[in-house]
């Protein structure tokens, strides 16, 4: 019997899902945007063939300001101007030039790629590996609650960032342990020092993860349907993984969409540090710390790599309010 | 109260011992001889052997089986609980002296940013609350959404350039003009100079204050902003407040005096829990606007593999926190007479 209201109540769920989603202007707004982003990344090497590595230095076009400039600013006009055909173009780099004579546009734009990947994966991790000590801390209480819940008190004392500078500066780029290694190859990272930064910014989410996760755990744990699996002889496993995670997800996922946010800046802020992404890797927080030396005379370096930050967490962090919308029918008013 | 107090001090002074085994273990870790960054890169293996020897780091780390008490480990907790931090490899001055120096630094910073968050983030939030779905509550839904996207650094950066740099209408980056010399009493530039009667410096010091309070405040801002409404919308609702209301009571004393004591017990919570966050954000503010405070030092400590700056430095900052987060706890009973510890 039940298996015949299974297929029945699916499609249901889904469309009061998608209904209470349209509904919420920033779970829209923040769709579109983070769409948008992957898109971009997913796409770039077709938008703008680019390799960090290889790529010649044009010193005539040291920081250059945006081609735009080209409309009323005589020197631009020049420096945008084909010598050729004597036509000025306007489009040849809408975000100006680094300090390398590169187009900053495409590396915004590969440095999409490397922010997404990194800020979903971290997150990721953290939600896993959070989610699971925390299912394990609520369900089964008892000393490994004790132990769990003292080394939570102990991350959370950190300041957060402080502790992932810590772990970040361990390893050594030169040498990286077989687990970094292996990461580096699976993302296509290309940067030991990028998945150091990543994994040390998914150790600070894990406490947030296990309290989480064991609070929507212990209140669950006493609810009748879990009694009633326990009853009927499920094991301990099946209650944990078939009846109590299921019912615990929609907080998780919530707050998943909001710290990809999280983890999007802590690692542009290890990379401005000097601790995550090294150059030549087109990743934002180091194209900001590169553009300290030249800022002042060239803005553009430093506003728009920070701007594409901005704007992919603005994403985030509305999808995640949207999620919430949807979800948690508590903050519907 | 008096047990709760016991237990709860005790569960702060076991964190704090985790803590220093984190730190501990995290600072070793770290590749790169120290007695080599000291001594520089051409220093002969026989110096940097005897250099090791003379700090100690040739001893074991935590167990020393010819005499239990002769490990690193055992020696550093002995000598923290003297208040003893060791000395800076590479200044050789005691840590504790410039945490001393430093820290106050961080502090203003961090009471400035917080003063910009709860100036401008409460009366937002009541405003939200009160007038709802206005263009009011827009505005600050929106900002807040914009201040938790805004990466610090960043933001720290814009304001350096546009009225910093730019604009020029207020100091770029530093802490004081160099054309001021205020003589520490209590670390605080602005309050030192005030009690020392030089006006001038004061407002030097206020002048530079304000763009690194801005950047460091803003996630707070935007966090006290969205709490204070959501808190304050949840009391207005309540059948109290009604209560109020029937008896006549004018809506600005329902407000203050009814809803708006009973909505700050969250906004409290949060500004505890936004210590951490001041001090984390503080590295990266601090590193922007070259301020000579706790975040810089300890960020310049790791660069240079300075362990005893490192230890001290990260160890305060968690005993910060972990003091904070107690004070907030404690602060529950004060905001809410139907909290009882025991």
């Amino acid at each position: 019997m039940t298996t015949t209201t299974v297929p029945q109540s699916k499609p249901k769920q889904d469309s009061i899902f998608w209904r209470r989603f349209r509904r919420s202007t920033p779970g829209k707004v923040g769709a579109v945007i983070v769409l948008a982003f992957v898109l971009l990344a997913v796409f770039a090497s077709v938008l703008k063939p680019y390799d960090p590595r290889s790529e010649p230095n044009r010193y005539t076009l040291r920081l250059k300001p945006p081609s735009i400039t080209a409309l009323w600013n005589e020197e631009a006009k020049q420096t945008y101007t084909d010598p050729v055909s004597g036509k000025v173009n306007v489009f040849a780099a809408p975000f100006g030039t680094d300090n390398l004579g590169r187009d900053l546009m495409t590396r915004v734009l590969h440095g999409t790629r490397i922010s997404l990947k990194v800020g979903v994966v971290s997150t990721l991790l953290a939600l896993v590996l959070g989610t699971l000590l925390g299912v394990l801390a609520g369900y089964f209480g008892g000393w490994l609650d004790s132990v769990l819940g003292y080394l939570t008190d102990v991350m959370l004392a950190f300041p957060g960032i402080l502790l992932a500078i810590g772990f970040a500066s361990i390893f050594s780029a030169d040498n990286p342990p077989l687990l970094i290694a292996g990461l580096d190859r699976l993302f296509a990272l290309n940067s030991p020092q990028l998945v150091t930064a990543m994994l040390a910014v998914s150790l600070v989410q894990i406490p947030v993860y296990l309290r989480l996760a064991r609070g929507v755990v212990l209140s669950i744990r006493e609810r009748e349907f879990v009694a009633a699996a326990g009853a009927l002889g499920a094991s301990q496993g099946r209650m944990v993984f078939r009846h109590v995670l299921p019912n615990s997800l929609s907080p998780l996922i919530v707050q998943g969409a909001l710290s990809i946010a999280t983890a999007t800046i802590e690692v542009a802020a290890l990379g401005f540090l000097g601790i995550g992404a090294q150059p030549p890797l087109p990743e934002w927080g180091t194209m900001i710390s590169d553009s300290r030396q030249y800022y002042l005379d060239a803005p553009w370096t430093m506003i728009f790599p920070g701007l594409a930050i901005f704007l992919t967490v603005l994403g985030f962090n509305l999808l995640g309010d949207g999620l919430r919308d949807v979800l948690d029918p508590r903050s519907t008013q | 109260m008096g047990s709760y107090l016991i237990r709860r001090l005790a569960r702060t002074l076991l964190v704090m011992l985790g803590i220093s085994l984190v730190v501990f273990v995290f600072v070793r870790s770290i590749p790169g001889d120290p007695a080599v960054a000291m001594l520089g890169e051409r220093a002969t293996p026989a110096a940097a052997a005897a250099l090791r020897e003379q700090l100690g780091l040739n001893k074991p780390w935590f167990f020393n089986p010819a005499n239990p008490l002769d490990a690193q480990y055992p020696k550093y907790i002995t000598a923290l609980v003297r208040g003893d931090l060791g000395t800076g490899l590479k200044s050789n001055i005691p840590v504790l002296d410039d945490l001393k120096s430093r820290f106050p630094a961080t502090a203003e910073l961090s009471v400035a940013a917080l003063l910009v968050a709860l100036i401008v983030g409460m009366p937002a939030g009541i405003l939200a609350a009160l007038r709802r779905n206005s263009i009011w509550d827009n505005l600050a839904t929106t900002i807040s959404l914009l201040g938790v996207s805004m990466p610090v650094f960043w933001l720290g950066l814009l304001l350096s350039y546009f009225f910093g740099v730019k604009l020029g209408i207020l100091p770029p980056s530093g802490r004081l003009g160099t054309e001021f010399d205020i003589a520490p009493l209590t670390g605080f530039n602005v309050l030192d100079a005030l009690l020392r009667g030089q006006p001038a410096a004061a407002w030097d010091a206020v002048r530079h204050l304000i763009l690194p309070a801005i950047a460091l405040g803003s996630i707070p801002l935007a966090i006290v902003a969205r709490i204070t409404r959501s808190s304050m919308l949840d009391v207005l609702n309540q059948d109290y407040v009604r209560t109020a209301r029937a008896k006549g009571l004018t809506e600005r004393t329902v407000t203050t005096k009814h809803a708006l004591r009973n909505a700050l017990l969250p906004v409290v919570t949060v500004i505890g829990l936004q210590a951490g966050a001041l001090l984390g954000g503080a590295v990266l503010t601090e590193t922007i606007f070259s301020w000579p405070g706790l975040g810089s030092w300890v960020y310049d400590a790791i660069s240079q593999r300075d362990y005893p700056i490192i230890q001290g430095g990260v160890i305060f900052a968690a005993l910060v926190v972990s003091v904070v987060n107690l004070l907030v706890d404690l602060s529950y009973a004060a905001l809410d007479p139907r909290i009882q510890y025991s």
